[in-house]
C-alpha cells in the first residue's frame, strides 16, 4: 500500500515526476502482457528489480515491504504449474514478478500528495463534463490510505478491550463498537476537512 | 479581528447548546472556560461557521457566518480535540501542503510556505513521518502548521492540551504564546488561560463571567465546587 511503502529520497526515481512514472507503470504492464517468451521477461525482472534494489533500501527492508504480495506471485505460479503447462508458468510469474518490483518503485519513490495530483488531473476531464469533482476524487484516495490503518488499530484495541474483561473475541461482536466509533470519526474528519477548507476552492 | 456575537443563539431541536448571547471581542488572546457540557465548543464553532446560529447571528469583521462562510472559514483555523482527526494526509509534510495546494497554491512558493512553518513549529525532522509515529504534542504542533499555514487571522483550540503529558503540555503551550495570530483557546488546563487579557466562563449554556483569568478563573473553581 502506498502509505507503508513511500520513502522519502533523492534518486533519480524520486526525481522523476509522479505523471510520467504511473504512465510508465500502466504502459510497461501492458506491454508485458504481451511477451510470453520466458527470457525477455526474467530480463524484465532483472531489469526492474535492479531498478527497485536501487533506491536505497537494504535487501531486506525492501523484500519485506513486498512479502504479502510475492507470497501470493509464487502461489499462484506454483497452481499454474499444474493447472497449465511449467514454461506458460514460469512465463506468467515471471511476468508479475516484473510488474510488481516496478510498481513497487514507483509507489516507494511517490508520495501520496503527488499521486493525489495526478489522479487529479487525469479526472479533470470528467469534472468539465460534470461526472465527478476531480479533487474529491483525489481527496478520497488519501483518505482512505491515511486511515485504513487507524482503523485496523481501532479494531486491535477492541480486541484487547475484549480480552481484558475476559470476553471471547467475536468478529460480530467488535463490528458494532467498529462501526459506530468510526462513523463517529468520520463526522470529525468532516468537520476538519470543512474547517480546513480544503473542499470548495 | 473583531468577533461580534448579536443573540447569537445554539440549539439543536428542543436540546439548547448555547442560550442567546451578545458579545463584542478584539482581544488577541481570549479564554474559554467551563464545565462540561457548558456550551464552550459550542461557541467556538459558532465563530468559524462550523455551526450556524439558530437564531441572531455572528459577524467577523462584518463578515456574517452564514452569508459569508467561505470568507470565515478561510479567515479562521481550528485545532480540534483530537488532533488525528484533522491530519488528513499519511504523510506531515503533506498534509500541511493540502490546504494551500487546495487553495492553488503550487511550486517553488507552496515549497516554501510549507518549509517556513515546518522550521517555525520545529517540525523539519518530523515532516516526513506519518501521524501515528507522532507524539500528542507533535501531534498538535503538527494540526497547529496545518492550519497557520493558511495564514488564517484567528486560530480557535478546543482544548489543545487535552490528554498531554507535561512535556508536549509545555511544547503546545510556548507554540500558543508564541502566535502573532488572535487565539481563542478553550481549555480545561487553567494555568494555559490564566495570564489571557479576557477569559469567558460558560455554564450549562449561557455566558456568566467575563473577565480577566484570574477572575474568571475562581469564578469557574465556585461553580465547579457547587
Amino acid at each position: 500500500m502506498l502509505t507503508g511503502l513511500h520513502v522519502t529520497g533523492n534518486t533519480a526515481m524520486h526525481r522523476l515526476p509522479a505523471g510520467p512514472k504511473l504512465a510508465a507503470l500502466a504502459l510497461a504492464s501492458l506491454v508485458l502482457f504481451f511477451v510470453h517468451s520466458a527470457l525477455p521477461l526474467a530480463l524484465a525482472v532483472i531489469l526492474t528489480g535492479t531498478l527497485y534494489l536501487r533506491l536505497g533500501l537494504s535487501v531486506g527492508e525492501a523484500l519485506r515491504r513486498v512479502r504479502p504480495v510475492l507470497i501470493t506471485i509464487c502461489l499462484f505460479g506454483l497452481l499454474n504449474v499444474v493447472l497449465v503447462s511449467p514454461l506458460e508458468a514460469l512465463s506468467s510469474t515471471l511476468r508479475l514478478l516484473a510488474i510488481l518490483f516496478f510498481a513497487a518503485t514507483v509507489t516507494t519513490t511517490t508520495s501520496i500528495a503527488d499521486f493525489m495530483a495526478v489522479l487529479t488531473r487525469l479526472l479533470l476531464p470528467l469534472e468539465r463534463l460534470g461526472v465527478v469533482k476531480a479533487s474529491d476524487v483525489g481527496l478520497a484516495v488519501g483518505l482512505v490510505l491515511r486511515f485504513v490503518p487507524e482503523i485496523a488499530a481501532r479494531h486491535a484495541t477492541l480486541r484487547e478491550a475484549h480480552r481484558a474483561r475476559g470476553v471471547p473475541v467475536k468478529l460480530h461482536r467488535l463490528l458494532g463498537p467498529l462501526i459506530i466509533s468510526t462513523l463517529k470519526d468520520a463526522d470529525s474528519i468532516a468537520e476538519a476537512i470543512d474547517a480546513r477548507g480544503i473542499r470548495g476552492h | 479581528m473583531h468577533i461580534l456575537f448579536d443573540q447569537a443563539e445554539l440549539s439543536y431541536g428542543p436540546v439548547v447548546a448555547l442560550k442567546p448571547l451578545s458579545l463584542s471581542l478584539r482581544e488577541n488572546r481570549i479564554g474559554v472556560i467551563g464545565l462540561n457540557g457548558s456550551g464552550k465548543t459550542s461557541f467556538a464553532r459558532l465563530v468559524n461557521g462550523l455551526a450556524k446560529p439558530s437564531r441572531g447571528k455572528v459577524t467577523l469583521d462584518g463578515l456574517d457566518t452564514v452569508a459569508d462562510e467561505k470568507a470565515v472559514m478561510a479567515a479562521t483555523g481550528f485545532i480540534f480535540q483530537n488532533p488525528g482527526h484533522q491530519i488528513i494526509l499519511p504523510v506531515i509534510r503533506d498534509d500541511i501542503a493540502l490546504g494551500p495546494r487546495s487553495r492553488g497554491l503550487k511550486g517553488r512558493e507552496l515549497e516554501e510556505r510549507v518549509e517556513t512553518v515546518l522550521a517555525r513549529f520545529g517540525l523539519v525532522e518530523l515532516a516526513s513521518r506519518r501521524p501515528h509515529e507522532l507524539s500528542g504534542g507533535q501531534l498538535q504542533l503538527a494540526a497547529l502548521a496545518a492550519v497557520v499555514v493558511n495564514r488564517p487571522k484567528l486560530i480557535l483550540f478546543d482544548e489543545p492540551t487535552n490528554q498531554l503529558d507535561l512535556r508536549n503540555r509545555a511544547l503546545v503551550k510556548a507554540a500558543i504564546d508564541g502566535l502573532q495570530e488572535q487565539a481563542i483557546v478553550i481549555s480545561h488546563d487553567l494555568d494555559l488561560v490564566r495570564d489571557f487579557g479576557r477569559v469567558l466562563v460558560f455554564h450549562e449554556g449561557a455566558l456568566v463571567f467575563d473577565g480577566e483569568g484570574p477572575a474568571a478563573i475562581a469564578r469557574y473553581r465556585e461553580i465547579a465546587a457547587c
